[in-house]
């Protein structure tokens, strides 16, 4: 097989480059991190600060974004897991602050059993073979000056290894906090779930409030080998200062193996996510869910990929988003369905629900499919706070910012429940109803405008 | 002793004048039946009563033990015990009933409901209705059949325990057997907890259950004849053609 290596790429609009690349799929070679490191050097030398646009009339920029004023802000251990986390059981806990990794710990049986969570540094030197093996296998890193950047300068970083057949219930957790303004964070987290293991693994992002310009520029790949099956979670919220957050996710699914994937896009100044899921052997299968809730002014732009690289495949791809203040929001939703990969079967549905007159959010689903024997279609509704339902609870006795609450819960909870995870859901739940407390009084305006 | 007192009420929507001058007094223990055809104004005035935004008050007054209710949003005439069952529920997606239940209760209280005590409040109520407890799991209204629906309407009424409460057509697209549990639940409703009641109706099938003591009729946004139960049997002969040449230019 002739090495493919990411100079040949050209960077060019996010959609043509990830296809691309995926197109590349296996046969990327592997790569030593010092040499990775040193291209993706070049790249960030010569890469832009990006700019996407959606749809002609939406442009998400970090063209203003002065990354020589951000520190790199390093720390020592930290002997205790964030307090969120205290009353949960966990698998193993990796806690990385700004550009360090402050807190590891695993199951002592878990260990000895094979699995491995340690820093993707640590992983670099001590677990070589599987880190090469897997590193940058699928995501790209030449599509623009961040996710170069990512690549060239990322530390700490996070890697998680579960060995074949291994199921572990309780969930591996990995957070990333930005601990104050001015800081920039690059980070890796590189998953492999061996053949036939099952577990379930939740990425936090998160920060304290506070003044001056952030950048989260995160990657994320999760490697599901034949027949395993997992649980992904991603909440995000960057809270409310000013933190941009350039991140990639990939997913990918090998033969017979499954994926429930939720990101949960609860907050940022500037956010935006590609989070792509591949579907890379016969048989695999998954459900994509995804929710977010933008408020203040804040800019949210999600391109979700739903790939299909051979078949038979199964998808299923449902978000959920609401808008409130004056943010801006849009979803892009892509189903990509290889040529040859016949027997694919997979749906895309975005609802949304707008929250304040100046708000703003788009949904922009498409379909490629290149073979015959497939299905692929999407669908989805758009809506606003349902007067008749407001007034129907009130008249039991619900305040209307009550009902609100009611109403926008009730719109996530269909993807909520299937976390089946009752302390996650009960973490979503709680940070959504903080936010519609946040917006209860210009939901009140936009009732009385209308 | 509660008492919901109407006077001269004028509504309008953006379009026209509804309600054209409707004097009604209900008090606590009363059943009132009010009859009127399609578009005479039921609907409107349950819902005016609840304080939907809809519709504008441009005269004439609604009062609860003698203070004017204008200023009050509906969730605060739901708190003084004023409670409307819809002619349309509305399904509430994501909150099953007893959640939906435990909510409303909690929100005209100052601490939660004990557990033991809500337990006990909503066996009862299933009961009275006859549906199932599980049905108590379900999304409230998603999904529930017009005979499930109006049973729910009534299953709050029986949890919120309302002083006076106006029941909007909770009779129609009801089969016989969903009609009589429906009917019997209020009428025992009234029997145990002395509740008042407008129950608005289009047919006479629920007055077979539920024996009111006065009868409004409503023609074009007035009431245009009051009496008691015998006034039910004449619409049921007659239809409204005859009451409306009676009342003439009135109407
Ligand atoms: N919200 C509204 N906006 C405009 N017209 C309305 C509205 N509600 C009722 N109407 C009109 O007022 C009249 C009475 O309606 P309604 O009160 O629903 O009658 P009923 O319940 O007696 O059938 C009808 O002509 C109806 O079309
Ligand atoms: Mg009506």
């Amino acid at each position: 097989m002739p090495e493919s290596t990411p100079e040949l790429r050209k960077a060019g609009s996010a959609r043509e480059a990830t296809l691309n690349y995926a197109l590349d799929g296996a046969g990327t070679p592997r790569m030593p991190l010092a040499h990775s490191r040193g291209l993706a050097r070049e790249l960030y030398d010569r890469l832009e600060l990006p700019r996407w646009r959606r749809s002609g009339f939406w442009t998400t920029s970090l063209q203003d974004l002065d990354l020589d004023t951000l520190e790199i802000r390093t720390h020592g251990p930290d002997a205790s897991a964030p307090a969120f986390l205290d009353d949960q059981r966990s698998a193993g806990v990796l806690v990385q602050r700004d550009a360090s990794v402050v807190h590891v710990e695993l199951d002592a049986e878990l260990a000895e059993r094979g699995v491995i969570l340690c820093s993707l540094e640590d992983a670099a030197h001590e677990h070589t073979e599987l880190f090469e093996r897997y590193y940058l296998r699928r995501l790209p890193i030449d599509r623009h000056k961040l996710e170069a950047a990512s690549a060239a300068f990322w530390t700490g970083g996070a890697f998680l290894y579960v060995p074949p057949g291994l199921q572990v219930p309780a969930p591996f957790q990995i957070v990333y906090e930005i601990s104050q303004g001015g800081s920039a964070q690059y980070a890796h987290t590189l998953a492999i779930a061996g053949p036939g293991s099952d577990l379930r693994l939740r990425e936090y992002g998160l920060a304290a409030d506070s003044d001056g310009d952030s950048l989260h520029a995160g990657q994320f790949e999760l490697y599901l080998e034949d027949g395993a099956r997992c649980r992904l979670a991603q909440v995000v919220d960057w809270g409310a200062g000013s933190v941009h957050d350039v991140s990639t996710s990939i997913v990918e699914v090998a033969r017979d193996a499954w994926c429930h994937w939720l990101p949960a896009l609860l907050g940022g100044a500037l956010v935006h996510h590609h989070d792509e899921i591949a579907i890379a052997g016969a048989g695999g299968d998954m459900a994509f869910r995804g929710l977010f809730f933008s408020e203040r002014d804040e800019h949210l732009d999600v391109f979700a990929v739903d790939l299909h690289e051979t078949g038979p495949s199964g998808g299923d791809v449902h978000w959920r988003g609401a808008a409130s203040g004056e943010s801006r929001a849009s979803f892009e939703g892509l189903i990509k369905i290889n040529q040859g990969a016949q027997q694919s079967h997979t749906y895309l549905q975005f609802h949304s629900m707008l929250l304040s007159a100046s708000a703003e959010l788009d949904a922009i689903p498409s379909v490629l499919v290149g073979a015959d024997d497939v299905s692929a279609s999407h669908g989805g509704t758009v809506g606003e706070l349902d007067e008749d339902l407001i007034f129907y609870m009130q008249t039991r006795g619900l305040t209307r910012p009550q009902a609100v609450r009611v109403i926008v819960e009730g719109f996530f909870e269909p993807l909520i429940v299937q976390l089946d995870d009752p302390p996650l859901e009960q973490l979503i739940r709680e940070r959504i109803g903080v936010k519609l407390a946040g917006a209860a009084e210009e939901i009140e305006r936009y009732a009385l405008a209308r | 002793m509660a008492e919901l007192e109407i006077r001269n009420l004028h509504v309008r929507t953006e379009e026209r004048e509804i309600l054209r001058g409707v004097d009604l007094t209900v008090r606590t223990g009363e059943l009132h039946a009010l009859l009127g055809p399609n578009g005479s104004g039921k609907s409107t005035l349950a819902n005016t009563i609840m304080g939907h935004p809809g519709y504008e008050v441009t005269e004439g007054q609604i009062l609860f033990d003698g203070a004017e209710l204008r200023e009050l949003a509906p969730h605060e005439r739901a708190r003084l015990g004023l409670f409307l069952a819809f002619q349309y529920p509305v399904a509430v997606p994501g909150v099953s009933v007893a959640n939906f239940l435990r909510m409303a209760i909690n929100a005209q209280r100052d601490e939660p409901i004990k557990v033991k005590d809500f337990g006990r409040q909503l066996d009862h109520a299933v009961k009275l209705l006859d549906v199932d407890r599980s049905f108590t799991s379900r999304h409230l209204n998603d999904g529930f059949s017009g005979g499930e629906k109006k049973r729910a309407e009534i299953l709050q009424m029986a949890m919120l325990k309302p002083q006076i409460a106006v029941l909007d057509e909770t009779d129609s697209g009801l089969d016989i057997d969903a009609l009589r549990t429906v009917a019997e639940g209020v009428a025992k409703l009234h029997a145990e907890q002395g509740i008042g009641a407008l129950i608005i109706t289009h047919y006479q099938r629920i007055l077979d259950y539920v024996k009111p003591q006065f009868v409004h009729i409503l023609l074009d946004g007035r009431i245009v004849m009051r009496g008691g139960p015998e006034l039910v049997a004449r619409l049921e002969r007659e239809g409204y053609d005859p009451i409306r040449e009676e009342v003439g230019a009135n109407a």
